[in-house]
């Protein structure tokens, strides 16, 4: 961990999170929940946000990417671990104690749909965070609500009507607006495009880019999009089941992941060259995510890495290693990976290659 | 995945990442759930005669007690059992009293019994079941269980034995109507409340009130509660047949209001012992609770219709 913390800098970090676990207990039983185990979303992660920043979280589904960005805020309670908003530990404070705190870190949330309420106006879901925190009178609020829409690219007499009235991307920008009323210096992206066109897509990100640098915002941004994300981040952590495996600026986790998980989810990405695409060679998966409730011991990886190899994998844990400046990664053969002493097992998607030679047969004339 | 061409109307200047307070781009249909609702319950062809001749029952109950020429509680033996006339457009009762003015004296009674009975299902309903949905765990276990345990008892013998707790003398009022029926018939709407509460704190929405840090009754009384309006309504005109129709049946069977206060069960009951010669005196006021229950039921399957339309497209 002292790599992180040395490769996160004291001096700029906004937030600082150490081996915050959270887990989510599993209950069974008619009259008496018994406790029967815990799906461990998020597991003893370290991570460092510096102020003005991008960090890009990625995973697959289920990895517990927005448990982090949820727990932060302190939507969910943290089951171990610290959590230090600019230089302040806010871990244990209790919700009032968190409310002065919570104008300066706000959230975009997933689904544009279901993040606003359907029975109130668009002014009054902007004007909302003013309101709880009691901060202007009314006609100051409406002020703000235009101004608000208008940054966002909205127009001013929006303010009246419905979310039911505004379309996927009309909606992300009105939840935007309510993330900004309060001026905060920290925003939790989740995933805040992937509900949305492409073509959508790339307005919101580029609108998210352009409050960042006006508003000096720092961001977590969400996203299971390698290329979304490659495209905001200044920094990229990369989660699986719960543990963070690797963590590098941007432009060096596409131009030489380290992690085999990291090599494998890049290798997915399709490039929009043929001859490129037709000569690289990808890294097949196989398997599905093993489950959160009874992770792998060791690395958590080994059962579907295609690296792994017969010894320390499945014995030990890999801590997170310091292998180039500002990028660390949770692998015992990281190294022999990079200098290409191992080789990736060979995966074959046996019943992909029939189902497609079937559907190769000449089309009838 | 449908096309929204709102967003396609967009101008190709905000490609570039401008932000321009014309990106919301073409003109918006102004509309609120609530009119798209009562332009949904208006194609309700029952729903709409349903409600005219709720209105117009309600109308004549208020109206006729002010302008009829005869005291509803007059006893003159003369004119008992009198047929049908002009003056009389019911006839009479055994007493003499014209039916008329006394059928709408007696749905007064009834109607506003409804009326409270049902205000007060509601509060009691909405209290309990949004206290169990919201706080959820364990203290939902314990208010649910309880309600079931309720649910077990039945309907009229619960509400029959709230009034004799409530006037040991026997002397029942309105509010004990009220309330009796209130004790035996709050539990199903508690059941809705708290699983529409239960549903509706999963939103994101509230997620997001959290994360700005309103506080729990902010989070109830604002996102919550407003959410459940439409089914609340509902239930409120599926609650209101059975509290008159409850109403109807104590007072029947002589457990209701005390005499001479008339309500329709009351005059139904006066009606009975000589229903073989004198038809009107029983037919009338059953024939005003029928309607009225049965009324009261098409407007609420109009109104889940047009405020639920989602069941609608289920069951079509």
């Amino acid at each position: 961990m002292a790599e992180v913390a040395s490769n996160g800098g004291q001096e700029g970090a906004l937030v600082e999170i150490e081996n915050l676990r959270v887990w989510f207990p599993i209950k069974s039983g008619i009259l008496l929940d018994r406790h029967i185990g815990d799906i461990k979303a998020v597991d003893d992660i370290s991570l460092t946000i510096r102020r003005g920043e991008t960090l890009g979280l990625v995973g697959e589904s289920g990895c517990g990417k927005s448990t982090v960005g949820r727990t932060i805020l302190r939507l969910y309670e943290p089951t171990g671990g610290r959590i230090v908003f600019d230089g302040q530990d806010i871990t244990t404070l209790n919700q009032n104690q968190l409310r002065p705190l919570r104008r300066r870190m706000q959230m975009v949330f997933q689904d544009p749909y279901a993040s606003l309420n359907p029975r109130h106006s668009v002014g009054r879901i902007v004007g909302e965070p003013l309101r709880v925190h009691g901060i202007s009178g009314k006609k100051d609020t409406s002020k703000r609500v235009r101004e608000l829409l208008e940054v966002v690219g909205l127009p001013a007499d929006a303010a009246s009507r419905y979310p039911h009235e505004f379309s996927g991307g009309q909606r992300q920008r009105i939840g935007l607006a309510r993330s900004l009323a309060l001026n905060p210096d920290f925003i939790v992206c989740d995933e805040p495009v992937s509900a949305l066109d492409v073509s959508i897509q790339a307005q919101i990100i580029n609108l998210l880019e352009n409050l960042q640098s006006d508003f000096e915002l720092t961001y977590l941004f969400i996203a299971h999009d390698l290329a979304v994300v490659r495209h905001i981040s200044d920094r990229i952590a990369v989660m699986y089941l719960g543990k963070i495996v690797e963590i590098s600026a941007a432009a060096e986790l596409y131009d030489e992941p380290f992690h085999p998980y990291t090599i494998s989810l890049l290798s997915a990405v399709p490039i929009p060259d043929p001859v490129v695409e037709r000569e690289r060679e990808t890294i097949l998966l196989a398997g599905d995510l093993p489950s959160p409730a009874n992770p792998p011991p060791a690395c958590r990886f080994h059962t579907r890495c295609p690296y792994v190899q017969p010894t320390r994998c499945k014995e030990d844990e890999p801590p997170l290693r310091r292998l180039a400046p500002g990028h660390v990664v949770a692998c015992h053969w990281a190294e022999e990976i990079r200098e290409g002493k191992i080789r990736p097992k060979e995966v074959t998607p046996e019943l992909v290659q029939q189902v497609q030679a079937a559907a190769w047969e000449p089309p009838p004339v | 995945m449908a096309v929204d061409h709102r967003e396609i109307a967009l101008p190709q200047g905000e490609l570039g990442g401008e932000s321009s307070v014309a990106a919301a781009g073409a003109p918006l249909r102004r509309s609120g759930l609530w009119r798209d609702a009562f332009i949904r319950f208006t194609h309700n062809r029952a729903a709409v005669v349903a409600s005219v001749v709720f209105g117009l029952i309600v109308l004549y109950c208020v109206v006729v007690p002010f302008v009829s020429p005869h005291d509803p509680n007059a006893v003159n033996f003369k004119d008992a059992y009198l047929p049908v006339s002009p003056d009389h457009p019911f006839g009479t009762d055994k007493f003499g009293r014209d039916l008329f003015t006394r059928i709408a004296v007696g749905g007064r009674i009834s109607i506003a019994i409804g009326i409270a009975g049902t205000i007060a299902i509601m509060t009691v309903g909405v209290l309990y079941g949004s206290i169990a949905g919201f706080l959820g765990g364990a203290v939902d276990d314990v208010l649910m269980r309880l309600l079931d345990a309720l649910y077990g008892l039945p309907y009229l013998p619960f509400a029959i034995i709230t009034t004799q707790i409530l006037s040991p003398s026997g002397e029942v009022t309105f509010w004990t109507m009220v309330a009796a029926l209130t004790v035996a018939s709050w539990l199903t709407t508690a059941r809705i409340v708290r699983g529409q509460v239960t549903t509706l704190k999963q939103n994101e929405y509230v997620s997001a009130a959290r994360a700005v840090g309103a506080r729990w009754y902010r989070i109830l009384s604002r996102h919550l509660l407003p959410n459940t309006l439409g089914v609340l309504i509902i239930a409120a005109f599926l609650d209101l047949p059975g509290v008159v129709l409850g109403e109807a049946f104590l007072s029947f069977i002589g457990l209701g209001i005390n005499p001479p206060t008339a309500s329709w069960g009351s005059i139904a009951q006066d009606g009975r012992a000589a229903f073989v010669l004198h038809p009107l005196v029983l037919f009338i006021p059953s024939l005003a609770i029928a309607t009225l229950v049965l009324c009261a039921n098409f407007i609420a399957d109009g109104l889940r219709d047009a405020l639920d339309p989602r069941t609608r497209a289920e069951r079509a």
